[in-house]
C-alpha cells in the first residue's frame, strides 16, 4: 500500500499553512485561568461562542449539562481529525490516516472495557472519539452489541482483527496491550526512507518512550512483577531502547529513578521525581508537557513536513483533554490547584 | 542552409545576427525568471489558499506574500529591456 503513495514534500505547503492557521484558532494558554475562575454554567456559555459551537448546538437537543460536554468535545475532535484527512492528499493524508489509528484502539479498547463492566450504551458512547477507520455509526452499533462473538465478527475486516480473534471475556488487559503494541508496530512498520517519514518515526518513538515511561512508573510504584511489566511496554522507542526497557523493568522503585538519570527525560522529570511520591499525576502531566514542547520544537525545524500536523493533532487533543479536566474537576468540586496541575498547557 | 563565414559577411549581416543573439538572450532572461518566479510562487500560492481557506482574513497577507517571487521575473523583464532598447 505505501508503496503507491507518492512521495515528497510537494503536497505539504497547502496543508501545513491551513493546520497552523487551524491552530492560531485554539484556545490560547490564557484563557485556561479564566475558565478556572467560571463555573460550570458560565463554561457552557464560553465553549458555546467558541469553537464547538456546531457541536453544542448540534447535540443540545440529545443531551444536557456534562453529557453535553462531553458528546461536543469528542464529536469536535473526532471532526477535526476527519477534516484533516480530507483536506490532505499522498503522503501526508497515508501518514495522518495512520497516525489515527490510534482512536480505533481507543474505541475498540473503550467498547471491550464497557462490556466488560457491564457499562450501558450511553456511557460507552459518552468516551468514543470516531477520529479513526471506525465511523461513529458503526461504533454505535458495535457498542449495541451484547456479545463478545458479535463483537469479533464485526471487526473481522479490520487490521485489529488478529489481536481480538481469540479474546474471550476474559484477560481483557492482555488484548489491551497487544492493541497497542499492534498499532506502533503497525505505524512504525508503515513507515519507510522518505525524510518526512524519518522525521515522523522520530516523533512517533518519542511517543513510544513517554508511554513507556509512564508504564514503568505506574507499574513500578504498584510494584509489579518484572515479566508483567515487561509485556505491558511497547519497544520501539527513540532512546529508551527493548534493553533499556528490559533493565528499567527488573530494577527495584529507587534503583530505578537512579537509572533514569541516564535518559535526557529525567531534566524534566526531576523536579517531580521523589523516592517518596505518592502520585504520579504530577509526572504524567509533566510528561504530557514534554510531549508538547517536543512536538512544537521538531515541527520548527521542519515546517514544510508531516510534524506540524502531528504537532496540531496532539495540541488538539491535549486543549479537548484540558476542557475536560476543568469541566469534570469542576463537577467533582476538586480544589483549582488539584485541577491545574492536571492541565497541560 | 546558407553558409556565411564571418569574414565574407557584410556589415549588416553581422549586426542582424547580433540583434537576433541579442534577442534570445532577452528571451531567456524573461523565460527562465518567469519559470523560476513559477516555481516559488507555485507553493506560496498553496499556502496562501490553504490559511486563507481557515481564514478569510489573511487575503490580503497571502496574496502579497504570493506575489512577491515576481521580483525575480521583474528583474528577468529589466534585463530583456536593457538588452533590446540599449
Amino acid at each position: 500500500m505505501a508503496f503507491f503513495i507518492k512521495r515528497g514534500s510537494k503536497k505539504y505547503p497547502y496543508i501545513t499553512a491551513r493546520v497552523r492557521a487551524m491552530k492560531s484558532k485554539l484556545m490560547p494558554r490564557e484563557v485556561y485561568p479564566k475558565l478556572m475562575n467560571m463555573d460550570i454554567a458560565e463554561i457552557t456559555r464560553f465553549i458555546e461562542e467558541s469553537e464547538y459551537k456546531e457541536n453544542v448546538d448540534e447535540l443540545a437537543q440529545q443531551y444536557n449539562d456534562i453529557d453535553l460536554f462531553e458528546h461536543a468535545l469528542n464529536q469536535n475532535l473526532a471532526r477535526t481529525y476527519r477534516k484533516l484527512q480530507r483536506i490532505s492528499r499522498d503522503e501526508p493524508n497515508y501518514l495522518i490516516t495512520e497516525y489515527l489509528r490510534h482512536w480505533d484502539i481507543w474505541n475498540i479498547k473503550t467498547i471491550l472495557r464497557g462490556k466488560n463492566y457491564g457499562a450501558d450504551l450511553e456511557e460507552i458512547l459518552d468516551t468514543v472519539v470516531a477520529a479513526g477507520q471506525l465511523g461513529y455509526r458503526q461504533l454505535t452499533e458495535i457498542a449495541g452489541m451484547n456479545s463478545i462473538e458479535d463483537i469479533k465478527a464485526a471487526l473481522d475486516l479490520t487490521p485489529y482483527y488478529p489481536v481480538i480473534e481469540d479474546y474471550d471475556g476474559a484477560m481483557l488487559s492482555d488484548v489491551e496491550n497487544n492493541l497497542d503494541k499492534l498499532y506502533y508496530s503497525r505505524l512504525l512498520a508503515s513507515l519507510g526512507s522518505t525524510k518526512a517519514e524519518k522525521l515522523s518515526l522520530k516523533f512517533i518513538r518519542t511517543e513510544i518512550d513517554i508511554k513507556n515511561l509512564k508504564t514503568l512508573f505506574r507499574t513500578k510504584k504498584a510494584d509489579l512483577d518484572k515479566t508483567i511489566i515487561f509485556e505491558l511496554l511497547i519497544p520501539g522507542g527513540i532512546e529508551i531502547k527493548t534493553a533499556d526497557l528490559n533493565k528499567l523493568a527488573s530494577l527495584q522503585w529507587s534503583d530505578f529513578l537512579k537509572a533514569l538519570e541516564d535518559y535526557s527525560y529525567w531534566s524534566e522529570l526531576s523536579d517531580v521525581v521523589s523516592a517518596e511520591m505518592d502520585s504520579l499525576k504530577d509526572m504524567e502531566a509533566v510528561l504530557d508537557k514534554y510531549a508538547l514542547a517536543f512536538a512544537s520544537k521538531i515541527s520548527h525545524y521542519y515546517p514544510l513536513s508531516i510534524l506540524p500536523i502531528f504537532d496540531y493533532m496532539l495540541n488538539k487533543e491535549l486543549e479537548v483533554r484540558n476542557i475536560r479536566t476543568i469541566v469534570r474537576g469542576k463537577e467533582a468540586q476538586l480544589a483549582d490547584e488539584t485541577i491545574r496541575k492536571q492541565l497541560v498547557i | 542552409m546558407v553558409d556565411i563565414s564571418i569574414a565574407d559577411a557584410t556589415v549588416e549581416q553581422i549586426i542582424a545576427n547580433q540583434k537576433g543573439l541579442v534577442a534570445i538572450g532577452a528571451g531567456l532572461a524573461v523565460g527562465l525568471s518567469g519559470i523560476a518566479s513559477g516555481i516559488a510562487e507555485k507553493d506560496i500560492g498553496a499556502a496562501a489558499v490553504g490559511a486563507m481557506a481557515e481564514r478569510e482574513e489573511l487575503f490580503a497577507k497571502g496574496l502579497i506574500l504570493t506575489v512577491i517571487p515576481e521580483t525575480i521575473v521583474i528583474f528577468g523583464l529589466v534585463i530583456a529591456i536593457l538588452l533590446i532598447f540599449m
